[in-house]
């Protein structure tokens, strides 16, 4: 990024700190505060282990330095700005799960809007499971879009906020299907539709139906290809594939070991598929940092904006997440490159162009142009 | 209305209020003239075996060893004192693993005596007190996590239960499982009481005592350093270093810590990543100092959850099911001739094998 750019990147998220209204976080006092500012310089070095005692300092300080990311600790410490992880002393920290496009989709990815909307996709399936499988009240979940690439969930609920790290990893890995015994489909369930027992069963169906419509030679040649599970197991596989669960408890054991294991990919997409693909680690840390609500993401110029779960279905982050408005800036486009934002729609080539504000924050911020060149 | 607990019954169940009522109200003001005296030194006894014990006995033995145990109660009132000074010289040694132990011995000892309580309304007052009502079948998920985080095998994983509404189905038959772990939370989350250093001075005796049987118990547990057990995620990683890949991070952390706590040397360690061709060894060094304890935090090595975020738990062997760290796994991977035999049953002899 050229000095020039950082500059005009700087210069606006400064105007954009000196009016808005930050949300401060709840116990502000026991949170650790992470910064990165615009640099030309291609080594970004955080400055953490900040502490601010009231709101007014966080907005004081924003206002001055108009960080290009704000993070603050999901963790409540009792010193926060103590220099070292082990001097702050951890108190609890809030629950976190994390969405984001890279996680969920494969390359090459579709567009940033058709990326955002799937991860959304992703969102509301979460805060489903969170609410009805696991109990949460709707109120005690906070949506954010994090102005990048997808949306978080923060729970804020007293009862979980010491969790260890162990115990949040039973949470996700029940979000995410990790360690499902495929004995649990041979469990009596209360309910055979909710929850994982369901989501497996319906699974496997699917799994079946793909596997009669590669036909008798190719379903083989897959099931020979999962480890463990032998050219007669495949076969008799292939030969009860209506009939899986009239075999005994003790034969049906035997195959469904093999067969729904980590070592069947086609298994474990569906698996993956049927759950939600949030972001591990995210959620097992609890001395993470976090973006900080109402702070600006610093690769895009987006705002990151909290919702209520409900509010989810009609949010647009590409409307509702702009501040910038449509004073024209000329800028440089350094490769090809497509934008949607508020209502327009614009296609770049290399060259220099004037764009609206807003436009030509995202481009800059996300090194798709430099700010200058002469327009046309 | 409430049932009476009497002596026996705290001693038995030493969490409940009434039994850490009966320990506060014990006049153990006058400490020095009390711990000197026969009845103060008879307690401290009891409480070093108890630490004993819960140090050197693996959690299948333990049932056995209350049921022998259980025959000579000889003095209610002082095997709750011996509950209440275990936790004294624990918090003493200020180390984590010999308190994780007795915590665990505790949760065991009184679930043992749980599972057979014949006075149903005793046994209804103590899951009250734990917090753990045993009407219904339903556990809420919140406490549910807390109680099976310490448990294994794959039936308790939340992912393999039924979830719904916020409650967790249970069996009747897995209640005494789960009333065990709940009152290790319930101790644990209570955590140790602070002894003062001239308290900590005048029981110097019994928590050196303890520390050296911990010390020969984790001597005994990892035996002689032995590449043939390693867990199939760390010969991944050195067969890796050898072939000349570059590790990750989380790799390098994760091999590192590892051989640190199974015994390595600084520079025995250094020596396994020579192999790798891209061999610095003043950042291997530095490295490996700051994972090994120089920094001040001794790290140790990721469970085989971590591993697996992080894409290291690599051909997984059958023995990796019944472990829940890479360390684990070269704990039980034994088979040399030191194993023979059970080695939890025999008497912690305080000396290493």
């Amino acid at each position: 990024m050229r000095p020039s750019t950082a500059e005009f990147l700087h210069q606006r998220f400064l105007s954009y700190y000196a009016g808005a209204q930050i949300p401060a976080p709840d116990a502000l006092s026991q949170r650790e505060w992470g910064f990165l500012f615009f640099s030309s310089r291609d080594d970004p070095r955080m400055r953490r282990h900040i502490g601010f005692g009231t709101k007014d300092e966080l907005v004081e300080y924003l206002r001055t330095m108009a960080p290009a990311h704000v993070f603050y600790s999901t963790a409540y410490y009792d010193d926060p700005a103590a220099p070292t992880m082990s001097a702050k002393g951890w108190a609890g920290a809030d629950l976190i799960f994390d969405l984001d496009a890279d996680h969920i989709l494969k390359p090459p990815f579709p567009s940033y809007p058709a990326m955002l909307s799937r991860v959304r996709d992703e969102t509301r399936k979460l805060i489903d499971l969170l609410v009805v499988e696991l109990g949460f009240a709707e109120h005690e979940l906070q949506v954010v879009f994090s102005g990048g690439r997808g949306y978080h969930i923060h729970v804020k609920a007293l009862s979980v906020r010491q969790f260890t790290g162990q115990e949040r990893r039973e949470l996700i890995n029940y979000v995410c299907g990790i360690g499902l015994d495929p004995a649990l489909l041979l469990r009596p369930a209360a309910e055979s539709s909710g929850g994982w027992h369901g989501r497996q069963l319906r699974a496997l169906e699917e799994y079946l139906d793909w596997l009669e419509s590669l036909g008798e030679s190719e379903a083989l040649a897959h099931l020979q290809s999962i480890p463990d599970l032998g050219r007669g197991m495949a076969r008799q596989i292939w030969k009860r594939r209506r009939s899986l669960f009239e075999m005994t408890d003790a034969s049906i054991r035997k195959v469904l070991r093999p067969l729904l294991s980590e070592g069947n990919d086609a298994w474990r997409s569906r698996i993956r598929e049927a759950g939600v693909m949030a972001d591990e680690p995210v959620t097992t840390d609890i001395k993470r940092l976090i973006r900080a609500p109402g702070s600006l993401h610093g690769g895009t110029g987006l705002r990151v904006t909290v919702l209520e779960p409900r509010e989810l279905e009609a949010f647009d982050p590409l409307i509702e997440g702009v501040v910038f408005a449509e004073r024209e800036i000329p800028v440089e486009v350094v490769r090809d490159c497509r934008v949607s934002l508020l209502d327009h729609d614009l296609q770049f080539e290399p060259g220099p162009t004037r764009v609206p504000e807003a436009v030509a924050v995202y481009l800059c911020s996300r090194g798709m142009a430099e700010v200058g060149g002469v327009a046309p | 209305m409430r049932p009476v607990f009497d002596a026996k019954d705290l001693a038995r169940y030493p969490f409940l209020q009434e039994a850490q009522a009966k320990i506060a109200g014990s006049q153990l003001e006058n400490l020095e003239t009390f711990l000197e005296g026969e009845v103060g030194r008879r307690i401290i006894e009891r409480a070093t075996d108890r630490l004993e014990s819960a140090i050197s006995l693996p959690p299948q033995a333990l049932n056995d060893h209350f049921r022998e145990f259980h025959a000579r109660i000889p003095n209610a009132l002082e095997s709750l004192y011996a509950y209440g000074m275990a936790r004294v010289i624990a918090s003493c040694t200020g180390d984590r693993t010999v308190i994780e132990r007795l915590i665990g011995y505790e949760a065991w000892r009184s679930a043992f005596y749980l599972s057979s309580e014949a006075d149903e309304e005793k046994r209804t007052e103590v899951a009250r007190q734990l917090g753990l009502e045993v009407s219904g079948e339903a556990v809420p998920v919140v406490r549910y996590v807390e109680m099976v985080a310490g448990l294994r095998e794959p039936l308790w994983r939340l992912v393999n239960r039924e979830v719904k509404g916020g409650f967790v189905r249970v069996h009747a038959s897995e209640l005494d499982v789960l009333l065990r772990e709940r009152i290790r939370v319930v101790i644990r989350g209570r955590g140790l009481p602070g002894v003062p250093p001239e308290v900590c001075a005048l029981l110097a005796p019994a928590v050196g005592h303890v520390s050296g049987v911990l010390q020969s118990q984790m001597l005994r547990d990892l035996g002689p350093i032995d590449e043939s057990r390693y867990p199939p995620c760390m010969a991944a990683l050195v067969a890796a270093l050898a072939g000349g890949a570059n590790l990750t991070h989380m790799g390098r952390f994760a091999l590192t810590a590892f051989l640190h706590t199974i015994g390595l040397s600084t520079t025995q360690i250094v020596e396994v990543y020579q192999r790798s061709p891209d061999f610095d060894i003043e950042k291997t060094l530095y490295q490996v100092e700051h994972i090994s304890g120089s920094s001040g935090t001794e790290y140790t090595p990721p469970s085989c959850a971590t591993m697996e975020t992080n894409g290291l738990c690599v051909n997984r062997a059958a023995l990796c099911e019944r472990v829940g760290s890479p360390l684990g796994y070269y704990r039980k991977k034994k088979g040399g001739p030191q194993q023979a035999g059970t080695a939890g049953r025999d008497p912690p002899s305080g000396s290493s094998g």
